[in-house]
């Protein structure tokens, strides 16, 4: 077995070192689309990659790491030697990763998606603008906290640039600072300002139960909390669980980040004040139709800032009927 | 240096440990090419004084002269550099490191920091001929038995020039022709030289070869013995400071029904020879034979820890062949075993938890524990078998070895044995808990439990045993009893007929 | 001496709950109370499995990824694979006790190291679970309230007002007090710490040291099973590539805090819960007197090191005290 592996991957490490690295069996170009981490939200950015690999003629995969940057790492090196066309990758530490990033930038067509890597040498970057998106989400928090009051940030982590950004465009958009993304609030630091008291920023590792056990501490330490807001995929509903234990659903405001059920059902129900989704589908979508034009060789699809932007939404109570039939039609889950 | 001074003198030694005082003013004198032997009960302070004499740890006050010289021995390099080694009891060799390697370890030989290999297995090779060790000095430690195991010690201490030379137990578990090369090695050194202070319970080895004998008791001299003086009963009363009338009690009763009979049994260790013999109830058998001849393992297979391959076995008229330990019990039988802190107590539990035990099964109350019934066992072995312990409730390992052998032994009598397995049941023991163990035998014996023990020491085999099986190379080489048995014919066998020699290690 | 080996840790648990009181006033409301009484009975059940493994000098690393399999198994199969609840929990149940028994047999009928054995189970059933369930978050969503209350309930306590005790403390509380009367009271439990001091010496005492050590492990993967049910109820979801990731070394740290020497041989109940509450506080003070949060690692790191050593101390201390009273004994004459 081990053997048959190793003359493998010296094979295809020929191969691909050799000239163009060559798609396996079909003939078609082959495009990876590497995410984070397992998670709802990359699922439905898994089906724009599905939908996309037909309509441009090329064999489309989404692989979703499980343990975190080494995790991901291994998958980007096993992709080079077994030889692909074009990967996007959502980095999770894009200030470390370099090193793999230009080594894949290297031998394939690389570009980020979610979590840009600027100081790569990736071809572009398809995503939001996560400081943006944070603002949106802080207006949410400033329009049902009109009279301000304290509030608690919850985050599956803070190493990755786009939760650094989203963090902090949340914080400056609920004290309507002014525009400036380089701003960075230290988590133990509380910001009293503009009538709200933001008493600091709470991380999980992505462990469901830690997420749980950070909402119950904060209702304990703060019982005049006001606001909370979840700013990973399954922070809001695991606020929404802790406020139904203690009777507190609707008493503290709750504004949710990203697309998940138990925050659509709770928009729907006023539980939740709103939340700001991203279009993962569309991350999905445009990075195989970027990145099969990149294989022909059309550079054209690079703009000038290398960045190819897909906006962020506010979702309420009024447009969120409409917005969840619109996510289910492209999940195929509305049957 | 004055050479007609002592080459080892010790003065007033007094050590006291919290609570205790270990050594309430010891004297002790050693002269070139000598060779003194330290006797005493356990706990009479002899471990403390070799632990002095080799820098181990310091006296509180007293004396010591090197040469005539007062000196200070402060530490074991200290020791070392004045050429005293002490050679434990334990022995300290690294076993996955070859000879040669465990002779230099720490001060190699080398150039610019690689070790030059076969200058250094030349020096070992010229150590080793020294202590009549014939061994490869690129042989893995752990492929030695533990006699060449100690002569590689030897041969450690020889190279570090020592002059003094502490030997704790060497023999204990060494087998009896293991021995006799060691004796070999230490008249020779005697020869050259050397003085050795050696420590041992085994008296019969001490009449062999002390020059003189300085007995301990409680922690202070009980007395010298000149070479003309040793005799078993002068160490004896010494020792335990009275005297003792009949060391060995055992007198032969009547022959009564057989209890064990082994018919064609097959150990897993050697299948190839089928083990015949029969113990009667009220007798004591001995087993011996050289280590490696498949005592142990029979023992073993008796009890049902390394279940037969073949044969019959016939407990108290019942045929069966144990698979299991608790089988084994259930016939009826016990097992003291060999390595009495691994396999005999668990030393981290309390005397009470230990002597409960094997009994906890019998006694149980619907799955649970039976207090009362563990509490009166403990209370009941404590005084029968005179286990020397606080209370039950102390831990195994605070007792001395006679007294963790107790404890093995009141566990196994809380099951009223028919057959009573010993495997060298007096192992490391002083003199007054070995008499004891005698006795204890005895008295079983008497009650018609049937005993068959392994022992290596010649003189407790001949001492107590009825008859003596004696095993070769895995089978059973013969049996004696009466006039037919004594050492020579016991050797004879043990060695697989081809022993002869004139000379008596025991008398 | 059962007594004295936990007070140390009882009273370090004792120091950081008021310690905590003192820098926050909310330490004491009856809804902080109730959260940490609820995860320390999480973890005290989980706890207590791994406690029994390491009674009998052994590991069991698969404790996280037996929480994650059970965790993640019972909603799929109620949910997606429309199974009864019944017979799901049944499921849940003979796997978890199948997992054990798997363990057992591997360590004590091949002779495989514990560590080796458990280590290659947490690669395993976490890797089942990501598969059966498609590496996709299962959940209980809306429905299940019922059963959910297992693990969110609380019972209204007479005389006291406003406070309620969590369920899984009842179950917590069921479990330890059979657990150490197994421990001390059945020859079974008796003949468990025989063997973890010293394997040999029970068995040729005639124990079945090979059956105690399976029953050990089974214990271990059940307690792990309905951990991980409880864990599951009480959260609403579960993502099997991180659902209980590293729960084994909180339940290994509790235990070991509770005075468990990876030697074998010695432990008590108490001590492993008193190790479990001390964890959860630790992690819960840090959250309400700090702002600190990314020092919770390094904290309860260092806690676990100063308790060790502490323990270790004390430990000596007596042994010497028994020893020097042995001495004595020994050196009059019987």
């Amino acid at each position: 077995m081990k053997l048959v592996h190793l003359a493998l991957a010296v094979l295809s490490t020929v191969a691909v070192s050799g000239c163009k690295p060559s798609a396996s069996g079909s003939g078609k170009k082959k495009i990876v689309f590497v995410t984070n981490a397992v998670d709802p939200f990359w699922n439905n950015a898994a089906a724009g990659v599905r939908d996309a690999g037909p309509k441009f003629g090329v064999d489309s995969e989404t692989i979703m790491p499980t343990e975190g940057v080494a995790d991901q790492k291994r998958i980007i090196e096993d992709l080079l030697t077994k030889g692909v066309d074009g990967i996007s990758v959502s980095p999770i530490d894009p200030a470390n990763q370099n090193d793999i990033l230009n080594a894949a930038a290297g031998r394939t067509k690389l570009i980020t998606n979610d979590s840009d890597a600027p100081t790569s040498n990736r071809l572009l970057y398809i995503g939001m603008d996560n400081y943006k998106a944070g603002r949106m989400t802080g207006e949410l928090v400033r329009e049902a906290l009109p009279q301000g009051g304290s509030v608690m940030i919850f985050i599956g982590r803070m190493e990755q640039d786009n939760s650094k950004d989203r963090r902090q465009g949340t914080i400056d958009g609920i004290l309507g600072r002014s525009e400036d993304s380089t701003r960075f609030d230290p988590p133990e630091i509380v910001i009293e300002e503009a009538g709200f008291r933001i008493v600091g920023t709470l991380t999980d590792n992505f462990d469901r139960g830690k997420a749980k056990y950070n909402v119950e501490d904060t209702l304990s330490k703060y019982p005049d909390i006001a606001g909370m807001v979840g700013l990973f995929g399954y922070n809001p509903p695991m606020i929404l669980e802790v406020l139904a234990q203690a009777n507190k659903l609707g008493q503290v405001k709750v504004i949710g980040f990203d697309e998940n059920e138990a925050t659509l059902a709770g928009i729907q129900e006023g539980t939740v004040h709103g939340t700001v989704v991203q279009n993962p589908y569309m991350y999905g979508y445009k990075s195989v139709e970027v990145l099969s034009e990149l294989i022909k060789g059309n550079n054209s699809v690079i703009p000038a800032n290398k960045m190819i932007d897909i906006p962020a939404r506010q979702i309420r109570k009024e447009n969120v009927d409409t917005f969840w039939a619109e996510l289910k039609k492209t999940l195929g889950t509305d049957k | 240096m004055d050479m007609s001074a002592p080459l080892l003198e010790a003065g007033n030694l007094v050590k006291t440990f919290p609570g205790v005082r270990a050594l309430k003013g010891v004297s002790l004198m050693l002269r070139r090419g000598e060779v003194l032997a330290v006797i005493g009960e356990n706990g009479g302070g002899k471990s403390t004084l070799m632990k002095i004499l080799a820098g181990v740890q310091p006296a509180d006050s007293g004396e010591i002269f090197l040469d005539g010289q007062p000196a200070e021995v402060a530490s074991v390099p200290d020791a070392l550099a004045r050429g005293i080694a002490l050679i434990h009891q334990e022995l300290n060799l690294a076993d996955n490191l070859d000879i040669a390697a465990n002779l230099f370890l720490g001060r190699e030989k080398h150039r610019f920091g690689v070790i030059d290999k076969p200058a250094q297995y030349r020096a070992a090779r010229q150590l080793l001929e020294a202590v009549g060790l014939e061994a490869d000095p690129s042989a893995l430690v752990s492929a030695l038995s533990i006699g060449q195991q100690q002569q590689v010690e030897i041969a450690k201490a020889l190279s570090l020039n020592a002059r003094i030379l502490i030997m704790d137990e060497p023999t204990s578990s060494l087998t009896t022709r293991e021995s006799e090369q060691l004796f070999e090695v230490i008249r020779d050194l005697r020869a050259k030289g050397v003085g050795i202070v050696y420590i041992s319970h085994r008296l019969a080895e001490v009449m062999d070869l002390a020059d003189r004998v300085t007995v301990l008791r409680d922690g202070a001299n009980a007395g010298n013995l000149e070479k003309s003086e040793i005799s078993h009963e002068a160490m004896v009363r010494l020792m335990v400071g009275r005297d003792v009338s009949r060391f060995y009690p055992h007198k032969s009763g009547e022959p009564s029904q057989p209890v064990l009979e082994a018919e064609d049994l097959r150990t897993p260790a050697y299948p190839q020879h089928g083990l015949n013999f029969t113990i009667r109830a009220g007798e004591i058998v001995g087993l011996s034979g050289l280590v490696g001849a498949g005592r142990t393992e029979m023992m073993q297979t008796l009890f049902g820890i390394t279940p037969a391959t073949g044969g019959r076995l016939k407990i108290a008229g019942n045929i069966l062949v144990p698979q299991t330990p608790l089988e084994a019990i259930n016939a009826g039988m016990a097992l003291v075993p060999e390595d009495r802190k691994k396999q005999g107590v668990v030393l981290e539990m309390t005397v009470s938890e230990n002597v409960s035990l094997a009994s906890l099964r019998r006694d149980q109350k619907a799955g649970l524990i039976n207090r009362r019934a563990e509490s009166d066992l403990c209370r009941e072995m404590i005084g029968k078998l005179h286990i020397k312990t606080p209370d039950g409730k102390q831990l195994a390992q605070f007792l001395s070895g006679g007294n963790q052998q107790k404890v093995v032994l009141g566990k196994w009598l809380a099951m009223r044995p028919r057959v009573l397995l010993l495997d060298e049941p007096t192992r490391g023991i002083d003199v007054g808990a070995k008499q004891e163990i005698y006795q204890l035998m005895e008295q079983l014996a008497a009650d018609g439990v049937a005993i068959l023990f392994v022992s290596s020491e010649m003189e407790e085999l001949l001492g107590m045993a009825d008859r003596v099986l004696v095993m070769h190379e895995g089978r059973m080489a013969g049996e004696l009893t009466g006039s037919g048995l004594n050492e020579e014919s016991v050797m004879h066998l043990a060695t697989g007929g081809r022993y002869s020699t004139s000379k008596s290690t025991c008398n | 001496m059962q007594l004295k080996k936990t007070l140390g840790i009882t009273l370090l648990l004792l120091a950081v709950c008021l310690l905590t009181a003192s820098l926050s006033e909310n330490f004491l409301s009856s809804y902080n109370l109730e959260n940490l009484l609820r995860r320390t009975a999480l973890f005290g059940i989980i706890s207590i499995g791994v406690a029994f493994v390491i009674v009998t000098g052994g590991i069991d690393l698969s404790v996280g990824s037996v929480i994650c399999l059970a965790g993640c198994g019972l909603p799929w199969l109620l949910t997606t694979q429309g199974w009864s609840l019944p017979s799901a929990l049944m499921a849940v149940a003979l796997v978890s006790a199948g997992i054990g028994l798997l363990h057992g047999l591997l360590i004590t009928k091949l002779g495989i190291q514990p560590f080796v054995v458990t280590l290659c189970g947490l690669m395993m059933y976490r890797g089942i679970a990501r598969g059966f369930t498609g590496d996709q978050t299962v959940g209980f969503g809306d429905g299940f309230k019922g059963l959910r209350s297992l693990a969110t309930g609380r019972i209204e306590l007479p005389f006291i007002d406003g406070f309620a005790l969590p369920a899984p403390c009842v179950f917590l509380l069921v479990i330890a007090l059979l657990a150490a009367f197994f421990l001390n009271r059945t020859i079974y439990g008796r003949y468990l710490l025989a063997l973890g001091r010293s394997e040999e010496a029970a068995r040729y005492s005639g124990i079945n040291t090979g059956r105690m050590t399976v029953l050990a492990y089974v214990l271990c993967s059940c307690l792990a099973g309905f951990g991980g049910v409880l864990f599951v109820l009480d959260v609403n979801i579960a993502q099997p590539s991180d659902c209980g990731n590293f729960y084994e070394l909180y339940a290994i740290s509790a235990a070991v805090l509770g005075g468990c020497s990876l030697r074998g041989g010695v432990g008590t109940i108490y001590g492993v819960l008193i190790g479990a509450a001390l964890m959860q506080t630790l992690r819960n003070m840090i959250v309400l007197t700090t702002r600190h949060q990314h020092m919770e690692f390094a904290i309860i790191g260092a806690v676990l090191l100063a308790g060790v050593v502490a323990d270790e101390l004390i430990k000596r201390r007596h042994l010497r005290r028994k020893a020097v009273r042995s001495l004595r004994e020994e050196s009059t004459p019987a």
